[in-house]
């Protein structure tokens, strides 16, 4: 599942648009909009309020097995031509100096920066990195819950020291929607990783379906998972395994069964 | 291809980081304090990371030289290691390397002058006596050649200090630097092989067999002293007429009363590093076979795993003279 961090709703359109994200009618603490495998979260503006969103988002869907985040919005930078797309390679607090790495499983074909995320909007533009207010609050929550892959920062340039377009909604959609077959690409990449990730998990009913055969101990619990995860990861039906496996009457029976059969598959690499 | 290059601001003009960066010049560069910012966090994620790992340039600052862990080695008195990178290119799924560190990024250290000095300061604490130096503990030793040029500063090296002896042990066919220097009789490269079978299923990115075997043959025409190392021996249906056409092929090439030395170990990793990797590839057979838990190491149970050793010393001695070999002892 892909989760959208934007601070507003006009960062949050090309992409809403885009996917035809629906919005969520239920009251939330933030506005979601809701698509087949992603959902897009309006944080509102600051560092704190992009971590509250992650972890909120997070906690909502408690029940995915993976999460790939994407942190879209804008951002100021000295030189940076005004609509220019860049990732995120490193993103510092300002505050605390403390440095996060988004890290890419592959050569990015975006320009990288960094990013210098501040607690209150300045003009005193570093030729080095871009300035935000978000991204380093994204990345703190944002890793709490998925690892550094799956993490991403992308923004497009709004300010710099000539022409300052920020506060102009329409233009920052505008300027973003320019990217959008970009932004896609990213999030299609993303998406493909979350997915090998989220494929390694047995499917929750089969889970379900195993664990209530008996009763299992914690210690049980974690060797079932092991055996159930290898099987159902080797192409071993569930179904299948879940009809042999039922004639069996106790906690240690069902184990010893899938022992067999994950010794006997393994047997030949 | 690596993501990008993460460089320590300390050593971004350092020769070696300059000659680095002109071979990655296509790659994204970001500068950095510290490698372990990169390197340590604990939310990364090994498996995904090994797709395509970044290569981050650092300077190691203590630590350079280690004592070797007990029972590696090749039975000397004075064993130590150290590792000029961290992380292989390869990708073994039986390594200890996966589950080693939290970032499957490669990380170059450049001062190997500082590796040098803690080098001459161990052997001469031992004066009169041989030295064992491993390379190949946290990294294959050769695979990085092209862009470290490992051998042209350590192989020197170990030729000046009279009690040094060191390892370089490998995987990889890198040997075109070593065949341009006279051989030394203390550096003794060791190639490590597993069956053709367990090769295809569990050595991705490393070099066929043949193109290994051919390395070796050239290595020991040059005159260097090479070893073999058998280690681990993979369990599978067919291990044994696997081990016997890996030997055919290895000792109708390489006369095996040449070589150095041989070790033999059947495959186990620390329980730790056991569950660490399991969990990062759950589908591998190999972590699914029947193991043993043994003194915190999880192995094969005892009686395979003497088939296996047995057999296997059994097969070796055919071509071997018996001083060469070395069983790898880890039960204590």
């Amino acid at each position: 599942m892909l989760i959208w961090v934007c601070a507003l709703h006009c960062e949050a359109k090309p992409v809403i648009d885009f996917y035809r994200l629906k919005k969520s009618q239920d009251q939330h603490a933030f506005d979601i909009y809701r698509g087949d495998d992603m959902v897009c979260v309006v944080s509102g503006i600051g560092k704190i309020a992009s971590a509250a969103a992650c972890a909120w988002i997070a906690a909502s869907y408690s029940g995915e097995t993976s999460f790939a985040w994407i942190n879209l919005g804008t951002a100021g930078g000295a030189e940076h031509e005004i609509g220019e797309l860049l990732q995120l390679n490193q993103v510092v607090d300002a505050d605390s100096g403390q440095c996060y790495y988004p890290a890419p499983v592959a050569v990015s074909p975006l320009a990288g920066s960094a990013c210098l995320t501040l607690s209150r909007p300045s003009e005193d533009y570093r030729s080095d990195t871009l300035f935000d207010m978000e991204a380093s609050g994204f990345m703190q929550s944002a890793l709490r819950f998925s690892s550094a892959e799956l993490v991403q920062g992308l923004k497009i340039v709004s300010d710099n020291r000539k022409q300052q377009t920020g506060k102009d909604r329409q233009r920052v959609s505008e300027l973003i929607h320019r990217h959008i077959d970009s932004i896609h690409h990213q999030a299609d990449a993303l998406l493909q990783l979350d997915g090998e990730l989220a494929a390694l998990e047995p499917a929750a009913d089969s889970w379900q379906q195993v664990l209530s055969l008996a009763h299992f101990s914690q210690t049980q619990k974690s060797r079932l998972r092991v055996l159930w995860r290898y099987l159902c990861n080797r192409d071993f039906s569930s179904d299948t395994l879940l009809r042999q496996l039922a004639t069996q009457n106790s906690a240690r029976a069902i184990l010893d069964t899938l022992e067999q059969i994950s010794f006997r598959d393994s047997e030949g690499l | 291809m690596a993501s990008c290059v993460y460089v320590e601001t300390a050593v971004r003009h350092h020769p070696r980081t300059l000659r680095l960066l002109e071979r990655l010049h296509k790659l994204p560069l970001i500068e950095i304090d510290h490698y372990g910012e990169v390197f340590n966090p604990r939310s990364q994620n090994f498996r995904l990371q090994k797709k395509n790992p970044a290569v981050i340039i650092a300077h190691k600052n203590k630590g350079q030289v280690l004592a070797a862990p007990e029972g590696y080695g090749l039975g000397g008195d004075y064993n130590y290691y150290f590792s000029h990178m961290l992380n292989c290119i390869y990708d073994c799924r039986y390594c200890f390397l996966q589950g080693m560190y939290q970032s499957a990024h490669q990380v170059l250290f450049v001062n190997y002058e500082d590796f040098g000095d803690r080098i001459r300061q161990t052997a001469a604490g031992h004066a009169g006596k041989p030295v064992w130096f491993y390379s190949g503990y946290d990294c294959d030793s050769l695979a990085n050649e092209p862009l470290t040029r490992f051998t042209d500063f350590f192989i020197p090296l170990i030729a000046g200090i009279d009690n040094a002896w060191m390892e370089l042990r490998t995987k990889s066919t890198q040997v075109r630097a070593m065949l341009k220097m006279e051989p030394l009789a203390r550096v003794v490269t060791a190639f490590s092989f597993s069956d053709a079978f367990s090769h295809g299923k569990l050595e991705h990115g490393v070099p066929t067999i043949a193109k290994r075997i051919e390395a070796m043959r050239r290595l020991i025409e040059a005159g260097w002293p090479v070893g073999l190392r058998f280690d681990p021996v993979v369990y599978h249906r067919d291990y044994q007429a696997a081990f016997v056409d890996l030997l055919d092929q290895l000792f109708t090439q390489i006369d095996g009363h040449k070589l150095h030395s041989v070790s033999l170990g059947s495959f186990r990793l620390t329980r730790d590093h056991f569950r660490r990797v399991s969990r990062l590839y759950p589908e591998e057979p190999l972590f699914a076979q029947s193991m043993h838990l043994n003194n915190g190491i999880i192995s094969y149970p005892l009686d395979r795993e003497r088939e296996m050793i047995q057999f296997c010393e059994a097969q070796l001695m055919k071509h071997i003279s018996e001083q060469s070999y070395q069983p790898c002892e880890w039960h204590g």
